[in-house]
């Protein structure tokens, strides 16, 4: 009995422990200083809100990245002074390409070239006469992957708070998805529209036709085709159109509309535009934009380049003077305003034209600012899963769940009393001490609480019983076989403890394994299990034995009622 | 070693008897589910759900006729019973790409919640809950959670082989998947969808079944070394009746506290305890007439299999 000092001590700081970690939930920390801050954290289910999972097109941008890694790789061949050299896609979405030499002196050439700019990323895979094949190393693919989702996340977070929603959590999922958890319904709403909305900013130049033989194509197609805009979405709508009309437009253009003045929408009044597509200056190339106003005091949006942005928009600039530009976002031309000089500060605005109403111009400033600003999407998104909580659901299952747990408590409690008197307290207070506890690792591990966890909770007030239950019964038994109460606790405790031990390393070793393989609910009633556990272990084993013994040696009781 | 007196109940003698009973149990069990197949929820399946709750009293023909005129994929409406409250759910429908699928469902829940504000504005429609599960999702989920409890079964199996004894795993595996089984039919014969929640109940199940187990086998290994070479069956005999006070308690405890939770709670918590309800019934029974008996088959088995080696 000499270690009880060093396990009442234990035990005392433990339980000052768990005070500490459980204070802030019923503490207002803000006010009361306090060593801990952290707060239990209650899940979607329970305190309302948006649950979404998203897929990234991670293969598309692959496909696009593979494809102008190809046309760039001719161009610095060419400046380096290998000419001639073609180079194809094999398959663009794990990064295959085929090099076509024209000669076979140029093989050592490239294969330095390639050796030298793309150490890291390009392998060689064969080399059969003429042609070489290259692949992207696996380590740079997935890194690219990976970049591209980490992107999306950063996007999609910065839009986000750019509106200001109380505590999203927004975080990868494999290696294709996200999670976005935005609790509270209101501002989930608004949070949602906003991470869908793609904002992707192209500069393009204009191409001079006289609108009406444009709107004549357009006729013609739709008419052809038998479609309009309004049947079809704005993006699905222009994609078809210049696809019927490729045969008619002059090469590396397309059709892009821009909305007439006074006409709310689109689909009322468009004006027709052509455009070239190599113009090669989009919104990655921006460092800022923001609402600025004209000398009329008209909202308009002001932008900013990066270096490289500018020194290409400097160079568009100088060699289009008396051209038109447009500023397309997301298809859409807001404005084509006419070159007039070189632009070399990298500095300009994007007017809106259209509207008369200065509130609506506004918006539409704030809104196209901060998408730009927020940062285009790398990658297309695609809404796999989404849920939805209200707020009253959530508290009212709580609030039932609660109830029916005290119920439930308070007849384990009472049947213990009777059942075990003295010892039945103990087990009684133990098991108080270990929903305690749990709650206070919950909250200081920054767990989330959920409905499951709520019923993990009960699964663990189940074993916690079981343990008293067991140690009390077998103090019982060797009580009946004339043992003294000294020699029954001793070996109730010890006796029991190989059962509750392995029971509980059994149930552990299940709940790892849902945690690794479970999603969502699943691992938050893994989680309150796994920490059950060990709370079981700590107050209905541990604590509870250190109370009898203490009562014991310290205060004398020669026996209690069992 | 002293030597063990019979008295007590017989648990041993009645398990073939209760055996051939579970085994008949969980075939019927396995067929039934075979049969009248397992109704996946849309956490599996895939599918939307939304709950909508009016200020005022809405007739379900009205709903139902909503949905119809959307012509909304399978669409169902159930109401709380309390006339304010319903259940609108439909499925998912497969388009030639994962993509459309996707969009499809999306439109159709964007679709239901416009025509709803617009109709019942006067009722003044609270959306309770939304879920929308896309299929990929739904697939991938099943996919983990088969697997979840074929390895925690496994790990089971491995544990208790070694912290035992190789003839003990067997019964608790086997017990384990009794009362899987059996609570699964149960629940898809009362209605209920297989869903997250309800997986989780199972799971729940799982957990309380196997500490009962535990327990019983750690009684008949420590009866099992204070009397060593005595008739197995009367070992266990004499394990499951010294702690039969033990075995009492804790289910009627346990059991009061499910119940409990089953009636006065709802929703996943409840769906949880109902589980558990179940469970404890079946998992103190197959602790006791599955598992312990299970010792003496596997035992006879090795017996067996060294003779013919």
């Amino acid at each position: 009995m000499e270690s009880l000092k060093w396990r009442l001590s234990l035990a005392i700081f433990g339980v000052l422990l768990m005070v500490v970690w459980f204070a802030p939930n019923v503490l207002n920390t803000e006010k009361v200083w306090w060593p801990s801050k952290q707060k239990l954290n209650y899940g979607l289910d329970i305190q309302g809100g948006l649950h979404l999972v998203l897929g990234v097109n991670i293969d598309g941008v692959m496909k696009e990245s593979a494809t102008r890694l190809s046309a760039v790789l001719s161009s610095q061949m060419e400046k380096e002074g290998i000419a001639g050299v073609s180079v194809k896609i094999k398959d663009a979405a794990s990064g295959e390409f085929e090099v076509v030499l024209p000669s076979d002196d140029a093989k050592a050439k490239v294969t330095a070239f390639l050796e030298t700019n793309y150490t890291n990323v390009l392998q060689q895979m064969s080399a059969s006469g003429s042609v070489l094949v290259y692949k992207y190393y696996e380590n740079y693919a997935m890194e690219f992957q990976s970049k591209i989702l980490d992107q999306a996340i950063e996007t999609i977070r910065n839009r986000i708070d750019e509106f200001g929603v109380a505590e999203p959590s927004i975080s990868r999922q494999g290696t294709n998805r996200i999670l976005v958890q935005l609790p509270g319904m209101a501002d989930a709403e608004k949070a949602k529209s906003l991470i869908y909305t793609t904002a992707k900013l192209d500069f393009n130049i204009v191409e001079e036709r006289d609108p009406a033989e444009l709107a004549g194509w357009i006729a013609e197609a739709e008419k052809a085709g038998n479609y309009a805009l309004g049947t079809l979405k704005y993006s699905e709508y222009v994609n078809r159109l210049n696809t019927d009309l490729a045969g008619k437009l002059p090469e590396k253009t397309q059709i892009l509309f821009e909305k007439a003045e006074n006409v709310q929408a689109l689909e009322d009044g468009k004006i027709p535009i052509l455009v070239r597509t190599d113009t090669n200056l989009s919104g990655d190339s921006l460092n800022d934009a923001f609402v600025g106003y004209d000398q009329y005091g008209k909202p308009e949006v002001a932008i900013r380049f990066n270096a490289l942005g500018a020194a290409r928009f400097k160079e568009i600039t100088g060699k289009n003077l008396q051209r038109r530009m447009a500023v397309v976002l997301d298809k859409v031309i807001k404005t084509a305003p006419v070159i007039q000089a070189e632009i070399g500060t990298g500095e300009a605005v994007i007017t809106l034209g259209g509207s008369r109403d200065r509130q609506k111009s506004l918006d539409e400033a704030q809104m196209i600012s901060t998408s730009l600003r927020a940062g285009a999407l790398p990658a297309e998104l695609e809404q796999l899963e989404e849920r939805r909580i209200g707020p009253s659901l959530g508290s009212d299952s709580v609030k039932k769940a609660e109830m029916a747990g005290l119920i439930g408590a308070l007849i384990v409690i009472v049947f213990m009393l009777l059942r075990y008197k003295a010892m039945g307290v103990i087990a009684d207070v133990c098991i108080g001490l270990n929903i305690f506890s749990l709650i206070s690792l919950l909250t200081s591990l920054g767990a989330t609480l959920t409905l499951p966890g709520i019923a993990g909770i009960a699964l663990t007030v189940g074993f916690a019983v079981d343990a008293n239950v067991l140690v009390n019964e077998r103090i019982r038994e060797e009580l009946a076989k004339g043992g003294n109460f000294l020699f029954a606790v001793r070996e109730g405790f010890h006796r029991a403890f190989s059962a509750i031990l392995d029971a509980n390393i059994t149930v552990a070793s299940t709940a790892v394994v849902l945690l690794y393989f479970g999603t969502g609910p699943v691992r938050g009633f893994a989680v309150t299990l796994l920490i059950g556990i060990v709370t079981t272990l700590f107050a209905n084993v541990f604590l509870s034995r250190v109370i009898v013994d203490t009562l014991m040696t310290k205060f004398g009781v020669k026996k209690l009622s069992v | 070693m002293s030597k063990i007196e019979s008295k007590g109940f017989d648990f041993v003698g009645k398990a073939p008897v209760l055996g051939g009973i579970s085994l008949f149990l969980v075939i019927t069990s396995l067929i039934f589910l075979g049969v009248r197949g397992i109704s996946y929820g849309i956490d599996f399946a895939g599918g939307t759900e939304i709950q909508v709750r009016f200020k005022e009293q809405v007739a379900i023909e009205k709903l139902r006729a909503l949905g119809e005129s959307q012509a909304l994929p399978g669409v169902s409406v159930q109401g709380f019973g309390d006339g304010v409250e319903y259940l609108i759910r439909f499925q998912t429908v497969q388009k030639a790409t994962e993509k459309e699928t996707n969009e499809h469902q999306n439109q159709l829940v964007a679709k239901l919640r416009t025509s709803l504000d617009q109709e019942f504005a006067a009722q003044g429609p609270e959306y309770r809950r939304i879920d929308s599960v896309g299929p990929q999702v739904g697939a991938e989920l099943k996919k983990n959670s088969m697997l979840a409890v074929f390895y925690s079964l496994l790990v089971i199996l491995i544990y208790v082989a070694l912290r035992f004894d190789f003839k003990f795993a067997p019964g608790a595996v086997i017990c384990l998947f009794h009362d899987a089984v059996i609570t699964l039919a149960i629940f898809v014969a009362v209605g209920k969808e297989v869903n997250i929640p309800v997986l989780a109940a199972i799971l729940t199940l799982i957990g309380y079944s196997l500490n009962d187990t535990i327990v019983v086998f750690d009684r008949i290994r420590e009866t099992e070394g204070n009397h060593r070479g005595q008739d197995a069956a009367k070992v266990i005999n004499k394990s499951i009746n010294d702690m039969l006070a033990r075995t009492l308690i804790t289910t009627g405890t346990t059991f009061v506290s499910a119940i409990c939770l089953m009636v006065f709670a709802d929703g996943v918590v409840s769906d949880i305890a109902f589980a558990l309800t179940i469970g404890i019934f079946f998992g103190s029974y197959s602790s006791i007439f599955v598992a312990a008996p299970l010792i003496i088959v596997a035992e006879k088995l090795r017996a067996m299999t060294e003779v013919k080696a």
